[in-house]
């Protein structure tokens, strides 16, 4: 009975150990202007959430040595949202209710963001989503959402490159069975059907696949001349590496997702070669009229974070910075710093950045925003499409003698 | 095709088995039902993709240097575990849970969320004409083979083995007949600690790694070894191998979205049609 | 069967359930609790539902199947037919019926691992169907837009479960206590001793009368229309349905380690091991750790089953 009892002390003082420590820990900074974001830090979708918080980490940090947002020190209070929409919820609540945050930014997939977006409009505080596509989500009815990412941005190139630049009669679609995906793989079937593109195949599979030969092997009898994988940076590494292997003579391999990553070609290799991938914005591709932002960004953000910005990253940084130039608009116009404030300011934005013009229509969507076709070339990405960002040429047909 | 696709589905067949193997001479011996076990594997990947990266060690040489880390780690759990109480299949179930949880975390922390891949060792093989092997599927099958035969010849020839099966089979009366079941539970945890650190490496250059890489390697361990009966080595590769043939027929001929569903299926209705394992002779020791 | 502190536990309880039933009133930042707390009651409900199949000696690793297949019937109700809240959640209830009473017939021989191995493997076939039926269920896309809950009143009282949480947060608390009944009955009964006699020994069981067959269909009917229920609600509160979000593993998996850390045995045992994790991980560790939080949690559990081994409720 006596061992029980101090079990149970032990327990009970580690417990309060952490209800003491955890809001001890967390202490209100004495700063008065904080915002909140929401990313998936753990689990699958990690990698991705952690870059557009260091994005927006960025964007925060720079503010603040450039004096902060007129002379306010930003505080930026991060969540993990384990991609389940309730936690991200409860954790966006949390964040407005005890942190007192004056807007939200960041979530990188829809099936968080829109509950977030709900929540942004219930307790009215803005909320600029950094990475979502899907297009039921921006509504009229919601004036506190905004989002500097849509599908059209990403289909419309893509689109347009495979019927336009590469002339393709014949296209395989390959995407994983979530909701964005699913969206763009029918948005990308209807668009190549319109263009007269056969769509040989149609595979829908679950992230995380550990062999994808038996669908390769389906694209062997009559390949296509395109192959368009709606998937994520850990199946392409499978994938992209077993089309080479395998040897199906296919003449392009293009991942909207996950390819246009330095830290894709890395691991790799050589069996990156040739392929296609989207990206919004890279070290040294910039939009017109802001290559020196661009320079200044990626140098100060290599020697401050140790590593190499990507355009997942710049997701997160265009976004915040988008709130934080509403923000200071607020508050340069001698207005209080509210929720419908910010929302009205951002409806107003018109800002040149390295990776878009951010300007929201009426339901919060982007006006601007693009992305751009990249290929991997000698170990680099080379933008080649559309021609006014285009930096190369591309090489089609891949080659395929190049092994892993 | 169908030679390549066989190819394939044998070298999937392979990993599954290594996956599985360490599981269930784990759960067969000690009854330890170790959630962590894809965790620990993913583990095992990233020392191999530490030595070969910063200590540029070849692979075949990192593989001994993660099955003796993986061992001692194994080991080390071992001590954890053993002080769990009953019913011992369920908290070990949850404790590993736990585990498995903070060791995904430290790997995320440590190891950071991208994603790694073990360089290959060299271009594919051609067979004939249209059919190729590649480094990596020549690794998995001759090392998964290799290492089922040494694990089921210790178990059928030498006297070690008879009481490690004694054990899988009755504890009690293992017990009761003299066999020292702690001893015997410490060689099921490093022989499993071993084989967790060959399939490590084998999933890095196969796949990739990343640190919540590990659940799938833990729910393929687990059907594999609760259809087979735990500690049944035939079973084991027979279940692994058919798991496979599913996977890759279905999505050849129905696509890839029915391959869960299928597989799913053809598990139940063998688990209706034979409750007890489909080998099994009679119960099985372990229970849930 | 009560041990001889039950007055002491009681009292205890009555201390807790009194402050969370007060809590709106005046609490710590009440908004955030209410919201976070009505999650945690939902998700013990879910675990005292799974709770009672294990007290008929069987472990499911299959739950989330009635929970998906809930919050799909509440779903797809509601953008088909347009159906009201009430209707749709009793659909809800007895889809998962349906689906819990095929499982208890076609899995009626298999026992312990087996039987894990089938609910684990049964929670594929509706997921799979949800992600394919496109004309339907629309696949992969999820539904999204399902109508949130109705505000209606009871004796003059305006409860608006649609918007208001700390509604959601009263509604919630009621099924748990509902679940609780249910529960405290499995245990505490003339039905609670016949699933004990079966969970200790069939056979015996069987000789003394009791209907093995028909307690363990009974316990899993009524454990998967709970489920569904709260699957359903599910569907309402968050106003979207994914296969891949409803049928998690993780909602499999979660029953098990609450109600194993509250201890299985004790009517309130679930449920204080859902309140206490899930409570404590959204409200302390999130915001203490907001990138390492699951190692601490995982580490707590870990703690937890070497020095209370019984369970929160011991």
């Amino acid at each position: 009975m006596k061992k029980l009892g101090t079990k149970r002390i032990v327990f009970a003082i580690l417990f309060a150990l952490i209800l003491v420590a955890g809001p001890a820990a967390t202490r209100i900074d004495a700063a008065p202007i904080s915002i909140g974001s929401i990313n998936p830090l753990t689990g699958k979708l990690a990698s991705h959430g952690r870059e557009i918080l260091l994005g927006i980490q960025a964007a925060v940090d720079e503010i603040n040595a450039a004096g902060g947002l007129a002379g306010n020190r930003v505080v930026l209070h991060s969540r993990d949202d384990q991609s389940r929409p309730e936690v991200a919820v409860g954790q966006a609540e949390d964040l407005i209710v005890r942190r007192k945050v004056t807007a939200l930014v960041g979530g990188y997939v829809d099936s968080l963001v829109g509950p977030l977006s709900q929540l942004a409009l219930r307790h009215h505080i803005p909320y600029v989503a950094s990475a979502s596509l899907q297009t039921h989500l921006s509504r009229e009815d919601n004036p506190y959402f905004f989002r500097i990412s849509h599908l059209r941005g990403l289909s419309e190139p893509l689109c347009g490159f495979v019927t336009q630049a590469l002339g393709a009669r014949s296209a395989a679609l390959f995407h994983a069975a979530t909701p964005g995906a699913t969206e763009l793989a029918g948005e990308l079937f209807r668009c190549l059907q319109e263009a007269g593109v056969t769509v040989t195949v149609v595979e829908k599979f679950r992230p995380g696949v550990p062999d994808f030969s038996p669908l390769v092997l389906k694209l062997k009898p009559s390949p296509p001349d395109v192959l368009i994988a709606a998937t994520f940076f850990q199946d392409h590494l499978i994938l992209a590496r077993q089309i080479r292997e395998l040897g199906v003579p296919i003449k392009a391999y293009i991942g909207p997702w996950g390819v246009s990553y330095p830290t894709f070609v890395q691991e790799m290799g050589k069996a990156a070669e040739d392929l296609f991938g989207l990206c919004a914005w890279k070290p040294g591709m910039a939009l017109p009229g802001t290559e020196e932002a661009s320079e200044a960004f990626t140098r100060w953000f290599r020697e401050k974070y140790k590593r190499e910005p990507t355009s997942t990253v710049m997701h997160g940084y265009t976004s915040a910075r988008a709130l934080l130039d509403a923000m200071a608009r607020v508050v340069g116009a001698g207005k209080p710093l509210t929720g419908p404030e910010i929302a009205r300011a951002l409806r107003t934005t018109d800002l040149l950045l390295p990776m878009e013009r951010v300007a929201f229509d009426a339901k919060g969507d982007p006006l601007y925003y693009r992305q751009t076709v990249v290929q991997i070339q000698n170990g680099a990405l080379v933008p080649v499409y559309p021609a006014e960002r285009a930096q190369g040429s591309w090489v089609y047909p891949m080659s395929l003698s190049i092994q892993p | 095709m169908w030679l390549q696709l066989l190819i394939n589905t044998i070298s999937l067949g392979s990993f599954y088995t290594l996956v599985a193997l360490g599981f269930s001479i784990i759960f067969g011996v000690t009854h330890t039902f170790n959630l962590a076990h894809g965790e620990l594997i993913v583990l095992s990947g990233y020392l191999a993709y530490g030595l070969t990266r910063f200590w540029e060690t070849p692979f075949a040489f990192t593989l001994p240097l993660c099955m003796l880390a993986m061992t001692c780690l194994a080991l080390g759990l071992l001590a954890l575990f053993r002080r769990l109480r009953e019913p011992y299949e369920l908290s070990s179930l949850v404790f590993a849970f736990g585990l498995a949880l903070v060791i995904q975390n430290l790997m995320l922390f440590f190891f950071t969320a991208d994603y790694r891949r073990i360089p290959t060792s060299g271009p594919p093989i051609r067979l004939v004409a249209h059919t190729l092997i590649t480094r990596n599927q020549l690794w998995l099958i001759g090392l998964s083979i290799t290492a089922t035969v040494c694990v089921s010849l210790m178990l059928r020839k030498t006297f070690l083995g008879k009481a490690l099966r004694a054990v899988i089979q009755e504890r009690e009366t293992a017990r009761l007949a003299g066999i020292r079941v702690e001893h015997m539970n410490r060689i099921a945890f490093a022989v499993g600690g071993a084989l967790i650190g060959l399939a490590g490496p084998l999933l890095g250059q196969s796949a990739y790694l990343h640190p919540s890489g590990g659940m799938e390697a833990t729910l393929i361990a687990v059907v594999i070894t609760l259809f087979a009966g735990a500690g049944r080595i035939r079973g084991l590769l027979m279940g692994a191998w058919l798991l496979a043939l599913l996977e890759s027929g279905t999505t050849l001929w129905l696509g890839s979205n029915w391959r869960e569903l299928v597989s799913a299926g053809i598990l139940i209705a063998l688990l209706i049609w034979k409750p007890e394992g489909l080998l099994a002779r009679k119960k099985s020791a372990a229970e849930l | 069967m009560s041990p001889p502190s039950s007055s002491r536990s009681i009292a205890l309880l009555v201390v807790v359930g009194l402050t969370l039933v007060l809590w709106p009133a005046g609490g710590w930042h009440t908004q955030l609790v209410c919201r976070v707390l009505g999650f945690a009651f939902l998700y013990a409900t879910v675990t005292v539902a799974w709770n009672l199949v294990a007290l008929s000696g069987l472990i499911s690793l299959g739950h989330a199947a009635y929970f998906g297949l809930g919050a799909y019937a509440a779903a797809l109700l509601d953008r088909h037919v347009g159906a009201q809240a009430p209707v749709t959640l009793a659909a809800a209830g007895l889809c998962a019926a349906a689906y819990g009473l095929v499982v208890a017939v076609a899995f009626q021989r298999l026992r312990a691992a087996s039987y894990a191995l089938a609910t684990l493997a049964s929670v594929e076939i509706p997921k799979v169907i949800a992600d394919n039926w496109n004309s339907f269920t629309l696949g992969s896309l999820g539904l999204v837009g399902t109508r949130p809950l109705p505000a209606f009143s009871v004796a003059g009282m305006e409860l608006d479960l649609a918007h208001n949480i700390t509604a959601q947060y009263y509604g919630l608390m009621a099924l748990l206590a509902l679940a609780c009944i249910l529960h405290a009955l499995a245990i505490h009964s003339r039905w609670g001793w016949a699933l004990r006699a079966v969970r200790e020994d069939e056979r015996a069981a069987a000789v003394l009368g009791v209907n093995v067959f028909a307690t363990r269909l009974g316990a899993t009917v009524l454990s998967a229309a709970l489920t569904g229920l709260c699957g359903g609600l599910y569907a309402h509160l968050m106003g979207m349905t994914e296969p891949a979000l409803v049928f998690n593993l993780h909602i499999s998996a979660m029953p098990l380690v609450f109600a194993m850390l509250g201890g299985r045995f004790r009517w309130y045992g679930p449920v204080l091991g859902a309140l206490v994790l899930y409570g404590a991980d959204q409200l302390f560790l999130h915001p203490w750790l907001p990138a390492g939080h699951a190692a601490i949690y995982g580490l707590v559990i870990m703690v937890m089953l070497l020095f209370l081994p019984k369970g929160l409720g011991s």
